[in-house]
């Protein structure tokens, strides 16, 4: 095997922030390269270097041994280096075929049309995506076909080195597979690969080699048969990692926090009923696109919905959101962007912006109460006073979600419900989130959470139950938490019987 | 049927043309006054004024940006090919068209160099370009001495065309035709549907924006142009009101604000809705207030029907038909 890449000792930094610090690496025709490190490590300062959008101040890249200064995206392009970043840049009301050639430097003005369909036709074939209608729009694709149409576009431009950001953090498990099964193609073909992902398990499952990245330095790169993953999750952490789950809740329970009987919502839900006893933390294991996300959304009143509710033995009207929240409903939304977070305004803005009544009088806001009660919600939930006046899209996935906790527990806090809350959070973060999660359940509150990532389900709840097609399939609880019971069910599911859910499972 | 899926994007702007055809028609009860003659033409005419610029607002609307200074333009351009236009309106016409290039791609220029937004660059524009037509015209209406080119103009040709409405229609084929056919198409409607997407797949999308108000400033600076030819005279305020059909135009032709929807022929069937609602209410001898009524109205019907509101009503209404 020969070098295909090789970067020699670069240094990157943004104003007085070192991003990248002598950083070499080379990779092999045909490898497949993890690339690990909490976030803010200098994994996306290195890719932006590669892909021509930012320029490093030191250091040298060689292609096939020759170097090369990488100036431009389209010089990236024209010397075989291509990504499919985190957010994907598949144009919805195009075609899959003018998707795929989308921004190509080889398409004359005039398409010649039947060359160029045999040629995305063959890429998407060599990923095993054959079955694609070229002339689909893209806004009918899903997250995961998104995703392969990227990387053929990608082959059509004949990239030699692809680097995946992320590509399974919103997918579903039959989707992983596919992208995974690309992946395995790509390499076959000689083509190399930097596979940038939070996901330990695809590391191992995946990956040749990993290169793991701390504080804008390159730490080590390993073959992955010689680490594990302790190992690999001590690397990145730079210290011994204790346990990231915390021990289940055992005791006895009081009454339940939260009662749903029969939700459902058209097309997504199905009669679906769960009780939430206090003090437990509750999750909803199902793929994307199950309705495990629909039903947190629907009892925060964000979905239109029928089924009755009930929270602290208090029934709730639903289709409010208002109305929930005064019931003590709380929701953290899987898509922080868009939901969650004010980009744009300061950390104590964002933190208080959910209970400025409390601190007004006659209409009129009390600064000071503010700014003291901002101070309290951050430290409670774990994140630096001193980043009250930044911006809160400046800060790592794992502190805006941490703020975005501090504002859902409030005065009167009843009962959490937070979809994916570890999406885009690095392993770091995570930990904390999970003591954050634990402890205001200890506090006798109720929890529910959803999750894709069957890992995390296992380790952090005391009560999963199943979802399938907006059925609930299972409950399980203690011992009878395994990742084979929950896989079978949000996957394949055996018979339903008549009340719905699976009795095997319900008996244990 | 790939030809079929071509046809999509008209089905809208068709059915609006149609139904305000129908309306037009019980309008006129059977009197007959409406498809007079000379309808088809009066439509045409207006269609030559409201077409190009609605066409050059239209592509900015495409590509997720607003064109608000072609009304400034048309005025500012038709006072200038009027007094440099004398002796040989081939000059005039070539000095407007290309000063109102020029403006639009400075303008163009200004957005993506500072990252400003288009509102506020082209209300500048407009506010310029208003100051100067009157500086220039000292607030005058100009004659425009060669009365032959106004004569010429004014000519039918084969039944109910004229020169500006076959010059509006020749530059709707041809974008239309780049739209379809051409790369650049492809790469203006991935601009305008995501910008950002578009940029980290390839697309020049800054290029593509200076040219597109670059475009959209010469097309308003030809209208204004053939306007002040056909008059024989311009005046500062000239069609300072085009801004508001043309980007109603735009929007019935299923053009969205956001961009990246809509395509050139729908465009101009949108503006020919507009002009048919214009022409046919003059026939019938409506004043000009029922005119502004009636196309408030039919925006106002087709925001009703695009509402998510309205499509999840419907949806519901038929799933619960169903299950009865």
């Amino acid at each position: 095997m020969s070098a295909i890449l090789s970067v020699d000792r670069i240094s990157k930094s943004f104003g007085a922030v070192a991003a990248l610090q002598d950083v070499s690496l080379t990779l092999q025709a045909g490898e497949i390269r993890a690339l690990c490190g909490e976030n803010g490590a200098g994994k996306s300062t290195l890719v932006k270097i590669l892909m021509g959008i930012e320029r490093p101040d030191t250091g040298s890249i060689a292609i096939d041994g020759t170097s090369v200064a990488i100036r431009s995206p389209s010089q990236a392009q024209a010397l075989g280096l291509a990504q499919v970043a985190q957010e994907l840049s598949v144009i919805p009301s195009l075609s899959v075929l003018d998707n795929i050639w989308l921004g190509s430097a080889q398409v004359p003005l005039l398409h010649r049309r039947r060359a160029f369909r045999q040629r995305a036709q063959d890429a998407l074939a060599r990923i095993g995506a054959g079955h694609y209608d070229l002339d689909r729009q893209a806004g009918t694709l899903s997250i995961g076909e998104c995703q392969m149409v990227e990387i053929a576009r990608l082959m059509v431009r004949d990239a030699r080195v692809l680097i995946l950001d992320e590509p399974t953090a919103t997918l579903s498990d039959t989707e992983i597979e596919a992208i995974f099964a690309a992946v395995r193609a790509l390499k076959a073909e000689g083509r190399s690969i930097i596979y940038i992902t939070h996901r330990m398990g695809e590391v191992f499952s995946l990956c040749d080699s990993v290169s793991v990245f701390r504080n804008g330095r390159h730490i080590v790169t390993k073959p992955v048969d010689d680490v594990d993953r302790a190992g690999l999750i001590e690397m990145m952490l730079g210290r011994s990692f204790e346990d990231m789950y915390l021990c289940r809740q055992q005791g006895a329970t009081g009454r339940p926090a939260l009662a749903v009987e029969n939700l459902g919502v058209p097309g997504v839900v199905h009669g679906f009923s769960m009780t939430v006893p206090r003090g437990r933390l509750v999750c909803i294991a199902g793929q994307v696109g199950s309705g495990a996300h629909t039903v947190l959304r629907a009892l925060a009143g964000l979905e239109l919905a029928t089924g009755r509710v009930s929270v602290d033995d208090r029934p709730l009207r639903l289709n409010s959101a208002p109305r929930a929240r005064a019931q003590g409903i709380h929701f953290i939304s899987e898509n922080r962007a868009a939901e969650g977070i004010f980009g744009r305004m300061s950390v104590a803005d964002n933190v208080i912006a959910t209970r400025l009544p409390a601190a007004s009088r006659l209409g009129l806001l009390s600064w000071p109460r503010l700014r003291r009660e901002a101070a309290r919600l951050i430290r409670d939930a774990g994140v630096d006073e001193r980043r009250l006046g930044s911006m809160i899209g400046d800060l790592s996935g794992g502190n805006q979600q941490k703020i975005l906790f501090g504002r859902a527990i409030g005065q009167t806090p009843g009962v959490l419900l937070m979809n994916e809350p570890t999406r885009g959070v690095d392993v770091g973060a995570r930990a904390e989130i999970y003591r954050l999660m634990r402890s205001f359940c200890e506090q006798g509150f109720g929890l529910v959470m959803t999750s894709t990532d069957l890992e995390e389900i296992v380790g952090v709840a005391d009560i999963v139950l199943t979802i399938y097609r907006g059925r609930l399939i299972g409950r399980y609880e203690k011992e009878a938490i395994t990742m084979n019971a929950i896989l079978t069910d949000i996957t394949h599911p055996p018979a339903l019987t008549r009340n719905g859910i699976n009795e095997a499972a319900a008996a244990s | 049927m790939p030809l079929l899926h071509l046809l999509s994007p008209y089905r809208r702007p068709a059915a609006v043309f149609a139904a305000v055809l129908v309306l037009l028609l019980i309008l006129d009860g059977g009197r007959g006054d409406l498809l007079g003659s000379s309808l088809l033409f009066s439509l045409f005419q207006m269609f030559g004024t409201v077409g190009p610029v609605a066409l050059g607002v239209g592509l900015t609307m495409l590509i997720g940006e607003f064109d608000l200074s072609v009304a400034g333009m048309v005025g500012m351009a038709g006072c200038i090919a009027v007094m440099t236009g004398g002796d040989n309106p081939w000059l005039g016409l070539l000095i407007a068209v290309g000063i109102g290039l020029a403006a639009g791609v400075l303008q163009g220029w200004l957005m993506t160099r500072l990252k400003l937004s288009s509102i506020g660059v082209t209300l500048g524009g407009l506010l310029i370009f208003f100051g100067i037509s009157y500086a220039l015209t000292e607030s005058r209406s100009i004659e425009y001495p060669n009365l032959d080119v106004a004569d010429v103009l004014g000519r039918k040709l084969v039944g109910f065309l004229s020169i500006p409405s076959l010059v509006a229609v020749g530059l709707y084929v041809v974008v239309a035709l780049v739209f379809g056919m051409t790369k650049l198409g492809r790469d203006l409607i991935a601009v305008g549907s995501d910008r950002r997407a578009a940029v980290s797949a390839g697309v020049p999308a800054n290029a593509l924006v200076i040219a597109t108000f670059g475009f959209s400033g010469a097309l308003a600076a030809l209208c204004g142009t053939l306007l002040g030819y056909s008059l024989a005279s311009a005046a500062p305020t000239g069609l300072a009101n085009v801004l508001v059909p043309a980007t109603t135009a735009a929007i019935l032709g299923g053009v969205s604000l956001a961009g990246g929807t809509g395509r050139p022929g729908g465009i101009a069937l949108g503006a020919l809705t507009i002009c048919l609602l214009q022409a046919g209410l003059n026939a019938l001898g409506m004043s000009s207030y029922a005119h502004e009524i009636l196309v408030g109205l039919v925006m106002l019907t087709i925001a009703i029907l695009d509402g998510s509101r309205f499509s999840i009503r419907i949806d519901e209404l038929r799933l619960s038909l169903r299950r009865s």
